[in-house]
């Protein structure tokens, strides 16, 4: 009894270590953001490694995933004969929810493993100690900048992805349904406008659309750079970082999404 | 060997087990074989480390002890003088890198104290550690090259981090280190450390190891995984270094042969502990059934 209970203690210890590395992690490379030296080189490297380079996988995922919501909905809609509010449903659908959340799972796949797997390979190869070693700070060269460059690429991702997705949708309502794209554009316009407006002029969708993104950034890169940077174990070790960032920051992406939504609505005067 | 030690003199030889009459034909053999492997190499730089002995010490570790789940290394007490070059030799796994990475302070230590230029290096922040880590060079054991720079851009990466020369000053003193470490410039500046071989990345490992002109060497396994030949060379680059530039050295190595060629002591780590330490020379004389053994592999 007693070294179960010493063993729950030991397992509760570990994990509230890691969740407070994990923390500690973050606010170094954010606070770093702030101090010299400065690498914008690697910043912009970044850049294109986690934005231009997703860009393909993502136009992929924002059209099919708006052709298959105006697809189902027509079918719902249709049945109330509300056929010509696809535009709404689609809209809201994407910019509030899928859009950043599919944006992410997608980086999340391709980016995060990518940054695990590169740091991982580092870390075992001692690339990070001769960093160490030459006088950098390895969370300022590595992890700022991907911090960084997810914290802005991530928003630019998402808003590419809400906009080919409701472009799917119209594609779709027009194919399928009929529905003039005119009446579809001024339907997608007419959701967000109900949604209402922040400061009168910047649409709840919008600061919904666009919080989340940058969360979601900053918790791949993040995980990322701590499973990567955390690897031991070789080569294999290099693999199970990968997995692991992966299978976290997807979940964590999830959860982070339900409490985001939850907060912003209580806080946005919607409708 | 339970008793505590003080800080270690040159040459003071120490044994842990006990010493009994072992000598046997194989071990005199062996001596010999070692004795005349010196008597080609060292002389030279042993004469003129033996007049340093009385100067400061650059590097020295004080009863050091440091355990993560298992104990590491136990009051491991050593010091470098200027101009010395140290070896740590010992069996795989016996915490022999262990000892760099305190000496670089990416690790501390749990109990003892890390001495560079006599400053104690345990207390510092990370930050402070940091510019510590400068007045060092370390050369590691698979060169940890950056994958994702060029030669040049690996070689120049200590200048452009910690100075203010400017692009044909640090392009002058990057050709000037990898002349040294006999590659040719124009040929490899603009290559991956991935299109390189081992051997040559080691050597590029070393001329960005002394890119900033560091007082303090360190080697992390700098022969190992390489062929005889490339061993030489690379054996003869660190010699090269101390007597060109008097570069203070610690090296980690279990290749006794070039140990015996570049080393002006070396310590033997058993048991966590360092067992002997003394001259090449001392090493090949002793009589202790460990060294022997240790040094058993040399005469074939």
């Amino acid at each position: 009894m007693l070294e179960l209970l010493t063993r729950l203690n030991d397992a509760a210890k570990s994990k509230v270590l890691t969740l407070q590395e994990y923390f500690v992690l973050a606010g170094k490379s954010l606070r770093f953001m702030f101090a010299r030296p400065f690498y914008g080189q690697d910043v912009i490297q970044q850049m294109d490694e986690i934005g231009v380079k997703s860009l393909g996988i993502v136009l992929l995922t924002g059209l099919f995933t708006g052709m298959v919501l105006a697809l189902q909905s027509s079918v719902q809609l249709k049945t109330f004969g509300a056929g010509m509010y696809i535009g709404n449903l689609v809209s809201a659908s994407m910019i509030r929810e899928l859009g950043p959340v599919l944006a992410g799972l997608m980086v999340a796949g391709r980016v995060g493993s990518g940054i695990a797997a590169q740091l991982g390979s580092m870390r075992v190869t001692e690339q990070i100690d001769a960093l160490n070693t030459l006088g950098t700070d390895p969370i300022k060269k590595l992890v700022t900048p991907r911090l960084l460059a997810a914290l802005v690429m991530l928003p630019v991702l998402t808003v590419i992805n809400d906009f080919v997705g409701i472009i799917g949708g119209n594609i779709i309502a027009s194919l399928v349904v009929g529905l003039p794209s005119a009446q579809y554009w001024r339907t997608v316009w007419d959701q967000i406008a109900n949604d209402g407006f922040t400061l009168r002029y910047i649409p709840n969708d919008f600061i919904q659309g666009l919080t989340k993104p940058i969360v979601f950034g900053g918790v791949i890169a993040i995980t990322a750079c701590y499973f990567g940077l955390g690897t031991t174990g070789g080569t294999e070790g290099v693999g199970q970082s990968t997995t692991r960032t992966v299978v976290t920051s997807s979940i964590l992406i999830l959860i982070v999404d339900y409490f985001i939504t939850q907060l912003l609505l209580s806080v946005l005067t919607y409708g | 060997m339970a008793d505590r030690r003080g800080p270690p003199d040159t040459g003071e030889q120490r044994r842990s087990t006990d010493v009994g009459p072992t000598n046997d034909r194989k071990s005199a053999a062996v001596r010999h074989a070692i004795r005349s492997e010196l008597a080609v190499d060292a002389p030279a730089g042993a004469e003129r480390d033996a007049q340093r002995t009385a100067e400061q010490s650059v590097v020295e570790l004080q009863h050091v002890s440091l355990a993560f789940d298992v104990p590491i290394i136990e009051d491991i007490s050593l010091v470098t003088r200027e101009g010395e070059t140290v070896a740590i030799v010992g069996e795989s796994g016996t915490g022999k890198s262990t000892i760099l990475k305190l000496v670089l302070r990416l690790l501390v230590p749990e109990r003892g104290r890390v001495l560079i230029d006599g400053e104690d290096v345990t207390p510092l922040t990370f930050d402070e550690a940091l510019a510590v880590r400068q007045k060092m060079g370390m050369v590691f054991q698979g060169a940890a090259l950056f994958d994702s720079m060029s030669v040049f851009e690996n070689v120049a990466y200590p200048l452009r981090e910690h100075t203010k020369m400017n692009d044909d000053e640090i392009e002058q003193r990057v050709r000037e280190k990898l002349q040294f470490v006999d590659l040719d410039p124009d040929r490899v500046m603009e290559q991956f450390p991935a299109e390189l071989s081992g051997g040559m990345r080691k050597r590029v490992g070393i001329a960005r190891g002394m890119a900033n002109n560091p007082r303090i060497m360190l080697y992390d396994e700098p022969t190992s995984g390489l062929d005889p030949l490339t061993t030489g060379t690379i054996t003869r680059l660190i010699m090269k270094l101390q007597h060109e530039l008097g570069v203070t050295s610690l090296v980690v190595s279990h290749d006794i042969r070039a140990v015996f060629r570049m080393a002006s002591k070396v310590a033997l780590l058993h048991d966590r502990r360092i067992t002997f330490l003394g001259t090449p020379e001392e090493m090949a004389g002793s009589e202790d059934k460990y060294i022997q053994d240790f040094l058993g592999g040399f005469s074939t």
